[in-house]
């Protein structure tokens, strides 16, 4: 469970994240909507501990993570913006340095490490070196990076940027069953169609405040638009002109 | 402490198996290790040879029949054997066929005979540096025996031979072959302390600006572990290259010098285990703080070329004692052994030499480097904080 009340963060004087509250709950898809420069990836960047909030509250399951962040870490996997792999090492190295990194060992670890390249179908390229990889194995490779070590809160920053269309679909696959085993997932995107078809709740994020939020079903009656698309526009004031 | 060691001992093993499937990383750790012992008996074998060959001298004369005596006196002094000369001294010596040539004059009896100077001919050519020790070895005999010859007309003459020299020169023998081998064997110090610059550098570049520029370290700080312990793995990483390096390149300079006959250039130099051990001692810190300061130079850099050119300048730093030392006339004293480099210096030389500084010089000087290292850490600790260098691309 995340919960996110108040958070705001500025660079020099530019108000990146101005004022944004929201809760994901676990066994559930929760997506971060906006187009770019909303402050999706700040959000979540403050969430996962590599930005300093300059004020608010951010809460992973019982953990304040401006107070401990290293435990809010321990309960959480990210997939960032930025998969950067390390070209000399195999994808199992990835995962297990990532998961030593998390305090695991032995055979537990090699057992997790078996089971995700399993889950994520990557037993081909599982002890290749990554160099070369396509955009799809590198994304594989980080995700196995984030998961390995069983988080109950999965935050995933534009999982889908990028990834050709059997990839999209495994990425909305393991989504799904990642909810279904009762975890927490947060992701952002700004890509409607993806957003409407796999989250219980939306976000929808507009300059760096809360413009929405609740199921698609509540978007559309809130804003009387049928088409979801059209709710969005609405809700981001993208239609208005601005000055 | 266990909440520090754990990570940085999985940040440190990784980072060793990534560095070591790194050509990159590998070849500038062997690379010094390999060239500068070679370098260093490659010059000093030249210098031996040299000097060898000029003791070992063949003087080619013409016209040995004019000056019997002079010819003899010559073939018997040590390491000279008189050869004939070209029938064409200047040709052959202009082409460098022979270094130089002893022309005697026909008339050489009839003039020494009635006491007169008699002109002997040294062909050489002045512009061939190979062979002036030999032709400078040759003006010396024929002008030592020109002398020993004016001593006995004077003393026929009833006349002192001091009175017609009122100078004599006592000659100190430091030809330039020594000097070189002199040159060559104050730089062993300073390729050692290189080696700890060089040694762990590229693997300092990859775990840092390297990480940058692949965008990895955003994913590697999600993980919960310490800044600090990620950092400190990153900096021992390198400072195990770094003493690989060191560890190769001192045990190839002994096998390489072990091939030189340095007796022959009028050096001693013997070391035992106490010296080697000493000099280790003396040298292997330093890669604390060579690697804390590429560590930290190369994290601000965005990329892996860019990290380069600023570590590149560090390079000047371990520079610097050897030309306080070449500059100044100061010997080792024990206050320099805290000051980071220049105490490395005094240690290594001193030890070299076979004279080792107290223990509490060790002490002093281990210390104070890896303090200095820790600081780097420290520093790039906060580095690592800073967001402008955890995303900034």
């Amino acid at each position: 469970m995340i919960e996110v009340s108040g958070l705001r963060k500025s660079f020099k004087d530019v108000a990146a994240v101005a004022d944004i509250s929201f809760r994901a709950e676990n066994g559930a898809v929760t997506g971060l909507l906006g187009p770019n420069g909303a402050g999706k990836t700040t959000t979540l960047r403050m969430i996962y501990g590599l930005i300093q909030a300059d004020a608010g509250q951010l809460r992973i399951d019982d953990v304040d993570v401006l107070r401990d962040p290293l435990s809010a870490q321990a309960r959480i996997g990210v997939l960032p913006d930025t998969h950067g792999l390390y070209p000399r090492l195999t994808s199992r190295e990835h995962a297990r340095y990532a998961g030593r990194l998390h305090g695991l060992n032995g055979p537990n670890l090699e057992r997790r490490i078996d089971a995700l390249i399993e889950t994520l179908e990557m037993s081909a390229i599982a002890d290749r070196r990554v160099s070369g990889f396509s955009h799809g194995e590198r994304t594989k490779v980080s995700l196995a990076r984030a998961l390995v070590h069983g988080p109950q809160n999965v935050l995933l920053d534009e999982p889908t940027n990028g990834l050709d269309v059997m990839s999209t679909r495994a990425m909305r696959g393991l989504i799904r069953r990642l909810r279904d085993e009762g975890k927490c997932v947060l992701f952002s995107s700004h890509i409607m169609q993806e957003v409407s078809a796999l989250c219980d709740t939306i976000v929808i994020l507009s300059a760096g405040r809360v413009a929405a939020r609740g199921t698609p079903d509540e978007l559309r009656s809130q804003t009387g638009h049928e088409n979801l698309e059209d709710a969005f526009v609405a809700l981001t004031g993208l239609d208005e002109v601005r000055a | 402490m266990r909440g520090l060691w754990a990570p940085l001992l999985v940040v440190l093993r990784k980072e060793l198996v990534d560095g070591i499937r790194d050509r990159r990383s590998v070849m500038s750790a062997l690379i010094p290790a390999v060239v500068w012992p070679v370098m260093i008996a490659a010059m000093l074998n030249f210098a031996a040879g040299k000097r060898q060959q000029a003791d070992e001298i063949k003087i080619p004369v013409v016209g040995a029949e004019h000056a019997a005596t002079f010819v003899d006196w010559l073939g018997q002094q040590r390491g000279v054997e008189v050869v004939d000369g070209p029938d064409d001294p200047y040709t052959a010596v202009r082409e460098g066929d022979v270094d130089f040539v002893i022309v005697i004059p026909e008339d050489y009896n009839k003039l020494f005979a009635q006491a007169k100077t008699v002109e002997l001919e040294l062909v050489a050519d002045g512009s061939d540096n190979d062979a002036a020790p030999f032709v400078g070895r040759a003006r010396r005999l024929i002008e030592g025996y020109g002398r020993q010859m004016a001593m006995l007309r004077l003393v026929a003459r009833g006349v002192s031979p001091a009175v017609a020299s009122p100078l004599r020169i006592k000659e100190i023998e430091v030809s330039s072959p020594q000097q070189r081998a002199a040159m060559v064997m104050m730089f062993l110090p300073m390729f050692l302390v290189m080696a700890a610059f060089m040694g762990g550098m590229q693997i300092a570049i990859d775990t840092t600006a390297g990480e940058r520029e692949r965008g990895s370290l955003e994913p590697l700080l999600v993980n919960p572990a310490p800044r600090l312990a990620i950092v400190a793995g990153k900096w021992l990483a390198s400072v195990v290259f770094a003493c690989v390096s060191v560890g190769l390149t001192f045990f190839l300079l002994l096998r390489a010098l072990e091939r030189v006959p340095l007796e022959a250039l009028g050096l001693r130099f013997q070391l035992g285990a106490p010296e080697i051990g000493a000099a280790l001692a003396a040298v292997l810190p330093l890669a604390l703080l060579a690697s804390g300061l590429q560590v930290l130079v190369a994290s601000f850099a965005r990329s892996y070329k860019e990290a380069q050119t600023y570590v590149s300048f560090l390079m000047f730093v371990p520079l610097a004692p050897v030309f306080v030392e070449m500059f100044s006339q100061i010997d080792g004293q024990p206050w320099m052994a805290p000051i980071p480099l220049l105490g490395q210096h005094v240690l290594l030389t001193e030890a070299l030499k076979g004279e080792p500084a107290s223990f509490g010089a060790y002490v002093a000087a281990g210390v104070s480097v890896a303090l200095a290292g820790w600081l780097c850490v420290l520093l790039t600790t906060r580095l690592f904080r800073r967001e402008k260098i955890i995303f900034g691309r």
